[in-house]
């Protein structure tokens, strides 16, 4: 069997020396499809970090049982095709990077013959080939975030386990890692990310799971997003600016509703994707001068909304919200 | 046993300005004695004790603790290989200093006219290669159970209770608590006498056997101790 299998994972920690058993995880299975891209996303303190543990046979789950490609996590063969980035990345501090990668390359049992060359290959991938001679201690918080994915992704594994890649990385280094991840995934390797940052989540993975509270609320596939409600504002350039009255009579047309409308700027709620399309059409028809349509939640943040609303918090609607806006929490 | 471990850490070792520091004080000392008392030969050397715990502490507690291990065992590395390379990197590292001080000392000791033979120079290389493998041991079992230098303080720990038991048992002449403490000081530093070992007529098993056992006990409890561990960040 290949892939990964997660079939009733329960896992607790106990509170102190003999304090009380906390539950982390709960009862929770899944399968991940060798290639996905595989996203894990919730509040704080969700079990999220618990579960990757679990994965990659750091923890020993209190029941349940995970394989992957049929054997269990710690076995030495699923660690010669996994690669692994923590979220809080510690080092050896007084290597160099191009050591640093040269020790994990030789811990990974590569050929030794192709050492050089791919840590060169690594650090060129992840931009820190002219600071490869430097000492770790000497790095940024974002250069350890790069290196540390230069580690996972020796050797080229199979199975990448990513706890947020990107924090503390700077906006050019978002985009790296956003790219190198999408290239992975295109590659077939399986991802499995754990990431506060939604929009990276959406633009990698497959499918996401909503972990609260040790339990995944839902699995949904991110094309899903594609086909739930949203809000959407149209910003209009100069021209002649239609009336409130106008504008909702041109929604109502398209099948969507006016929100509300603070001078060329107005917000709509649409079905779908598609309805956002016909708004749009009926509006470019009627000659509103569209400067810029931009749906006030991405995908994901919808799903993640709808799928586990209370994981957000207190609901607090937006001033100028209807109360048939179909906004969730904010 | 895994190279790439072992000669990391001995460049780890190399690194810490404050380790090797401790580690030129401990070897320095002794062989300035040596320089200007050459009359009492290698005596002052003493014994390795020093220098192995301050190349073994932390030797496994600092990687648990600091997160490195967690890393580390996402590689496909048995936990078992893990430790038995650790305590062979300090053993060898505490080994080869050993031999260099004797170089330096053997040197010393024949340009003042006092040379050593190379039975003396033997026995007190294999002496300290016995103390160095024992209390690599023993560190690495304490390191296993405590994060960060918790092993040294462990270990500084149960010397103190040992030798006030031994005192206690001599000063109130029970026999038995004396045996105890001292086995539990031979278990705690675990070594072998060369020299009588030798000397005597038949060779007496006991300490050999003692010795072996306490070593594979501390390596075989050290790697139970980290096959169960659960390793999250800074699990130490």
């Amino acid at each position: 069997m290949t892939g990964i299998q997660v079939e009733g994972l329960t896992k607790t920690y106990r509170r102190g020396l003999a304090g009380d058993r906390v539950r982390a995880l709960a009862d929770v299975s899944l399968a991940i499809a060798p290639g996905e891209a595989f996203g894990i996303i919730g509040p704080n303190g969700a079990g999220k970090t618990t579960f990757l543990g679990c994965l990659l046979g750091f923890l020993r789950p209190d029941a349940g049982r995970i394989t992957i490609d049929g054997r269990p996590p710690d076995d030495l063969a699923v660690r010669s095709v996994t690669g692994y980035l923590p979220e809080r990345l510690v080092l050896d501090r007084w290597m160099t990077g191009a050591e640093f990668l040269a020790y994990h390359h030789a811990l990974a049992r590569l050929p030794s013959d192709s050492r050089h060359v791919e840590v060169e290959a690594a650090l060129e991938r992840v931009g820190l080939a002219e600071a490869s001679r430097r000492a770790i201690r000497g790095y940024s918080r974002g250069m350890l975030q790069r290196l540390g994915l230069a580690q996972a992704m020796l050797g080229r594994p199979r199975y990448l386990f990513l706890d947020e890649p990107a924090s503390g990385v700077d906006p050019a280094g978002v985009v790296l890692f956003r790219r190198l991840l999408s290239e992975l995934a295109r590659q077939g390797v399986t991802v499995i990310l754990n990431s506060h940052q939604l929009d990276q989540v959406e633009r990698v993975c497959d499918r996401v799971a909503f972990v609260k509270a040790g339990r995944v609320e839902a699995i949904e596939t991110v094309a899903a997003g594609a086909a739930h409600a949203r809000v959407l504002r149209v910003r209009s350039a100069d021209g002649p600016a239609l009336t409130r009255e106008r504008l909702a009579a041109l929604a109502g047309e398209s099948g969507a509703a006016l929100v509300d409308m603070n001078g060329r700027e107005a917000r709509f709620t649409v079905a779908d994707d598609a309805g956002a399309a016909r708004l749009l059409q009926t509006l470019i028809g009627a000659g509103v001068p569209i400067a810029e349509a931009t749906p006030e939640e991405s995908r994901l943040e919808r799903l993640f909304l709808e799928s586990a609303p209370e994981a957000t918090g207190p609901a607090t609607p937006p001033p100028s919200a209807s109360p048939a806006s179909p906004r969730g929490p904010a | 046993m895994n190279l790439t471990l072992i000669t990391t850490l001995w460049r780890q070792r190399l690194t810490s300005a404050v380790r090797m520091a401790v580690v030129a004080v401990l070897c320095g000392f002794p062989l300035l004695m040596v320089t200007f008392m050459p009359a009492m030969g290698m005596t002052p050397l003493g014994n390795a004790q020093g220098i192995m715990l301050a190349l073994a502490a932390g030797m496994i507690g600092q990687d648990v603790s600091s997160g490195v291990l967690q890393l580390l065992c996402a590689r496909p590395v048995r936990r078992s290989e893990y430790v038995v390379s650790r305590w062979l990197g300090v053993a060898l590292a505490g080994l080869a200093i050993s031999l260099a001080q004797l170089a330096i000392a053997g040197a010393v000791l024949a340009a003042r006219g006092a040379p050593p033979s190379p039975q003396q120079m033997a026995l007190f290389a294999a002496t300290r290669a016995f103390e160095c493998f024992g209390l690599g041991a023993v560190m690495a079992l304490l390191s296993s159970l405590i994060g960060g230098f918790g092993d040294l303080a462990l270990y500084l720990i149960a010397s103190v209770v040992g030798g006030v038991l031994q005192i206690a048992g001599q000063a109130k002449h029970w026999t038995w608590m004396d045996r105890l403490a001292s086995e539990f000081q031979q278990t705690l530093t675990p070594t072998l006498d060369l020299q009588r070992l030798i000397a005597a007529s038949p060779m007496p098993w006991f300490p050999i056997v003692s010795y072996l056992s306490a070593v594979a006990l501390a390596l075989a409890l050290a790697i139970v101790v980290m096959n169960r561990k659960e390793l999250s960040y800074a699990s130490g």
